[in-house]
């Protein structure tokens, strides 16, 4: 670290910029969404043709008195914990069989994966829909030319946990990889000697896995845990796209979609605001236990 | 360093918006004057419909006419998804620059948009336009809000029950005379022709659903002095929609078909002769000529309750309208006094067979038009509107009833639970 | 990993191969469906391969439904966000890891936390200021691509420093040390030394700036409601209809909006795995 004269002045300066940029576009509307939430905000208001009313935490008390708010916020939780826990399942046992295998195998499957990784959200929505599609998709044509009764036609959006399962396993598909990627380079970087000195105590497999491997994958495990949490719970795209807005009666609202439809279709956007405050505050708690965990994991931030 | 400068000026324009908004949230200036400029482009936005083609082609025709008439004009009709109507509107009322000048919408959204602010009076230019009187009274009202005209109605929308001659026939049935049968009738269909839908109609199928509801003597809500209150869960409403969800059960209709299904995806599945009938508008007739139920079906009205009556249908129809940040009034209500008029109300009734709004224009079509006969005998047995008050849009919105409906189709919730909650639902719009 | 050497190695290999195979099939459906006659696509039993390969699902997207214009858009958005952002963070970058100053902990904590925010709550008050930003610069306002880049910029710089303290970090100080000595100047040393040294990593950050605003269904579907604006991902749902999807054309779309992504990937994957690896531990 080079310590000049000035470096103060010319860290304004180099900092400024992205500085400006955050503080206009994720600061400042974080604040305005705070405020958005405490008033009265409809249409009317929206287009300047009413005036503004304080209101409090009138909207908050109307959120909190909906028995569907707290049905989409459960169901937002479940869905992101089956997704999390599938995504570390999925890239932790690919990653640690990576490294079991000779680079040809091992190529073809990071090739796979970044494949599955670099599809955009939609794209994987529309080709997962598709190959689940009731009368042209494959998987139902597969499935009943095994001879299992009743997969013809069968729609795989129509049961909530189906459509759930549905929706799950596209992002899971989509975002195993990036755990994949960093725990195989986490394992990777493990000293070999450490490795040898489990082998030659005579030490499973699985036990080395389980008190070498894992105890000093534990803060990337964190960090992918929480990354994981914190996409998978403000899931839009997929649910959008492969539900058609929400599911039948809309049992496969998320948050975030539900957010959607107060602000944008139903123009509450005071009642749309403080769900996003919700939500915010929400994955800000995991936020702390993510730097806790940064901090345990002996990381030095500066 | 064009990128700095490119930055400076965000970056101005993002301080520029902190400055001017200071600590209250962020509220759009109050809209600029209206201007009244004679040349440029004209937006129109038109709905989309399952067979555009004849539509647009009208269109064209009027939009060329208007161009000869006025230089220097340019009419861009840009069609809109019905289902996403709510989010594009809503979008045009917060972004003039983007908004059309001309639009059409449907007369369930006029309160709404009126107290949004979209769209302008247009009752001075209405008086001085002589086609105006001619336009059914009761029709006209569709238009008004507080005794204020917002927009000229373009066609009636009155829907009754397709249903395929030739399998009627085929399996010995006639066309039902009472809503019980029509439930019967599309169950035995059902059973003999497993292929197919005994009736299509869907869960956001709203319009086909509110006949049963006010048949069975319901309504969805009723004025309380100057508040309204949902009427949805009291015993006959629900009765009326139980019996609609009937028919959205494995031995008529599939919920896990029928549940997701829209109006124009009900029609399209009869088009198609996927089902033995349908719940369609007179608008409805052009796509179901263009499938292979072509020529092979026939239109009664909806029946009701008891034998020989007809379920009360929803006065359905389009208006068009002038948005009120138009830069081209005058163009604009031109445009619209030319779409909406008789010449091209004729014109759209020839391709679309959409009703007209004139009451001489409507007795011409009818007459020896057998096709009419049905839609005008639903029209004259009375009709029912929506809770005229700008929150029905917003319980539009929100999917109330079709989530109700979906919920009693699906079993998700037991009758009364499920209108219970959209009652709640639909009370807490009101008051907002 | 000798420790893991066993004869279960070939059953391990296969076992590779053959996810690997799952994992890329919903790839190839897409790509398959897409060059399918739409005879086949509709087919009600679909094969795994076409004897009739046709371009004629590529031909109706890119001229019937101006698909050109929307990859256009989509284009521009993410090559303004990733060039922005690029600049805006390896300069913020260098100032985190090259200079010493007060508060430098507190900064990068809060960057961490800014990763953190779920940005698709801000929509409602995002949608506004843009309203507001647009009442002065069009450009910047609601339905103009504008709007999209300024989101996505401030969306995708948090990751793009957080990762690139990283390549930076991993430069020798002797390096600056020695320019120093020759006089340059610290802002020469910046672009004329640092950049080109680190411009693999940066290429690696732009990665995932240009996917965040490629992606992005949620800001385009709210700002942008006018048709001649819109991106790839709105574009697709077009083809969604209410009788029958048109599904050649649904994959023809998904392909030609994943193939860029999919390119841009395969051509920095090493850089973006070390990259990762280092952003992820801090």
């Amino acid at each position: 670290m080079t310590t000049r004269r000035g470096d103060a002045l010319a860290a304004i300066r180099y900092l400024a910029p992205a500085a400006l940029v955050l503080a206009g576009l994720l600061g400042y509307p974080i604040y305005q969404l705070v405020l958005i939430s405490f008033y009265d905000y409809g249409q009317e208001q929206a287009s300047g043709g009413a005036p503004l009313t304080f209101i409090g935490t009138e909207n908050y008390r109307r959120l909190f008195s909906d028995g569907q708010f707290w049905a989409v916020l459960g169901q937002t939780t479940a869905f992101a914990a089956v997704c999390v826990v599938g995504t570390l399942l999925v890239g932790g046992a690919l990653a640690v069989l990576a490294t079991r295998v000779r680079a040809v195998p091992r190529s073809l499957l990071f090739l796979a994966a970044l494949g599955a990784w670099a599809t955009p959200a939609v794209a994987g929505s529309t080709i997962w829909l598709f190959l689940f599609d009731a009368d042209l998709g494959l998987v139902n044509e597969v499935l009943s030319g095994l001879g299992i009764h009743g997969m013809s036609g069968y729609s795989w959006t129509y049961d909530r946990y189906m459509a759930f399962a549905l929706v799950a396993a596209e992002v899971i598909w989509c975002s195993f990889p990036f755990v994949m990627v960093t725990l195989y380079a986490g394992i990777r970087a493990i000293p070999a000697e450490v490795l040898e000195a489990a082998r030659l105590d005579g030490a499973s497999t699985w036990r080395t896995v389980r008190s070498v491997i894992l105890p000093l994958l534990r803060p990337l495990l964190a960090v992918a845990t929480i990354q994981s949490i914190i996409w998978d719970f403000k899931l839009f795209t997929q649910i959008y796209v492969m539900t058609g807005g929400g599911g039948v009666a809309g049992q496969n609202l998320v948050l975030n979609v539900y957010a959607y439809q107060q602000a944008f279709a139903a123009s509450d956007y005071g009642l749309g605001s403080a769900i996003g405050v919700v939500m915010t505050v929400l994955l800000l708690v995991v936020t702390l236990f993510y730097l806790r965990a940064l901090r345990r994991g002996g990381e030095e931030l500066a | 360093m064009r990128i700095g400068r490119g930055l400076a000026a965000a970056t101005a324009a993002v301080i520029g918006a902190v400055v001017a908004v200071g600590c209250a949230p962020v509220q759009a200036r109050p809209d600029a004057d209206a201007g009244d400029s004679t040349t440029g482009t004209l937006r129109v936005w038109l709905f989309d419909e399952a067979t555009r083609a004849p539509k647009e082609a009208v269109v064209r025709e009027a939009a060329a006419e208007f161009e000869a008439a006025h230089s220097g004009v340019r009419v861009e009709v840009q069609y809109v998804q019905v289902d996403s109507r709510a989010e594009r509107f809503k979008a045009a009322f917060n972004d003039p620059k983007s908004a059309p000048d001309v639009a059409e919408f449907g007369n369930t959204d006029l309160a709404g948009y009126v107290a949004a602010g979209g769209f302008a009076d247009l009752g001075a230019d209405l008086r001085s336009w002589a086609d105006a009187r001619d336009i059914t009274p009761s029709v006209l009202d569709t238009a008004k809000v507080d005794g204020r005209t917002y927009g000229v109605p373009w066609f009636v929308g009155i829907r009754a029950l397709y249903y395929r001659t030739d399998l009627f026939e085929e399996l010995g049935l006639r066309p039902p005379r009472t809503t019980a049968e029509l439930v019967t009738t599309a169950r035995r269909i059902r059973e003999l022709r497993p292929e197919l839908y005994g009736i299509s109609v869907g869960g956001k199928y709203t319009y086909a659903m509110l006949p049963f509801l006010w048949a069975a003597g319901g309504d969805l809500a009723r004025r309380d002095g100057a508040a309204w209150v949902s009427t949805v869960d009291d015993e006959r409403a629900r009765a009326g929609m139980s019996r609609y969800a009937e028919l959205l059960r494995d031995d008529v209709c599939p919920p896990a078909q029928c549940a997701q299904m829209t109006g124009s995806s009900s029609v399209q599945a009869f088009a198609a002769g996927k089902s033995a009938m349908t719940i369609g508008g007179d608008f409805n007739r052009r796509a179901v000529d263009a499938g292979v139920a072509a020529g092979r079906y026939a239109v009664v009205p909806l029946p009701g309750e008891q034998e020989g009556s007809i379920a009360p249908a929803f006065a359905g129809g389009n208006l068009l309208g002038v948005l009120r940040s138009t830069q081209h009034r005058t163009l604009a209500v031109r445009f619209t006094e030319l779409l909406a008029g008789k010449k091209y109300q004729r014109k759209m009734f020839d391709a679309m067979g959409n009703l007209p709004t004139f009451t001489d224009l409507q007795r011409a079509v009818a007459e020896g038009q057998e096709f009419q006969r049905p839609f005008v005998t639903t029209l004259t047995a009375g009709t029912r509107f929506v809770p005229a008050t700008p929150t029905w849009a917003k319980i539009d919105a929100q999917n109330v009833l079709p989530t109700a409906v979906q919920e009693i189709a699906t079993g998700a919730k037991p009758a009364p639970e499920a209108t219970r909650a959209a009652a709640e639902r639909m009370n807490a719009a009101f008051r907002s | 990993m000798r420790w893991l050497r066993r004869p279960g190695r070939a059953v391990a290999e296969v076992l590779t191969v053959v996810i690997a195979g799952v994992v890329a099939f919903p790839l190839y459906w897409m790509l398959l469906t897409a060059l399918k006659p739409e005879g086949e696509v509709l087919a009600a039993n679909p094969r795994p391969w076409t004897l009739a390969p046709t371009w004629e699902n590529f031909h109706r997207v890119l001229t019937v439904s101006g698909f050109g214009r929307f990859f256009l858009n989509s284009v521009i958005v993410a090559v303004v966000v990733v060039a922005l952002s690029l600049a805006l963070s390896f300069l913020a970058a260098v100032a985190l890891t090259r200079f010493r100053f007060r508060g430098r902990t507190v900064l990068l904590v809060m960057l961490l936390v800014a990763q953190m925010v779920p940005v698709e709550a801000l929509t409602i008050p995002l949608f506004f200021v843009m309203r507001v930003v647009g009442q002065t610069v069009p450009v910047l306002g609601l339905n103009h691509l504008g709007s999209l880049v300024l989101v996505h910029l401030a969306f995708s710089l948090p990751f793009a420093i957080w990762m690139l303290r990283g390549f930076v970090a991993a430069v020798p100080v002797e390096l600056e040390e020695a320019a120093a000595l020759d006089g340059a100047s610290r802002f020469r040393f910046t672009w004329q030394v640092l950049f080109p040294v680190v411009a693999p990593g940066l290429v690696a950050t732009s990665v995932l700036s240009f996917m965040h605003a490629w992606n992005d269904f949620l800001f385009a579907k709210t700002f942008v409601t006018v048709e001649e604006v819109q991106t790839l991902p709105l574009a697709i749902l077009v083809f969604f209809k209410p009788d029958q999807n048109d599904w050649g054309a649904i994959m023809a779309g998904s392909t030609l909006m994943t193939v860029p992504v999919l390119v841009f990937f395969v051509l920095v994957q090493r850089r973006l795995v070390s990259g990762l690896a280092g952003a992820v531990k801090g």
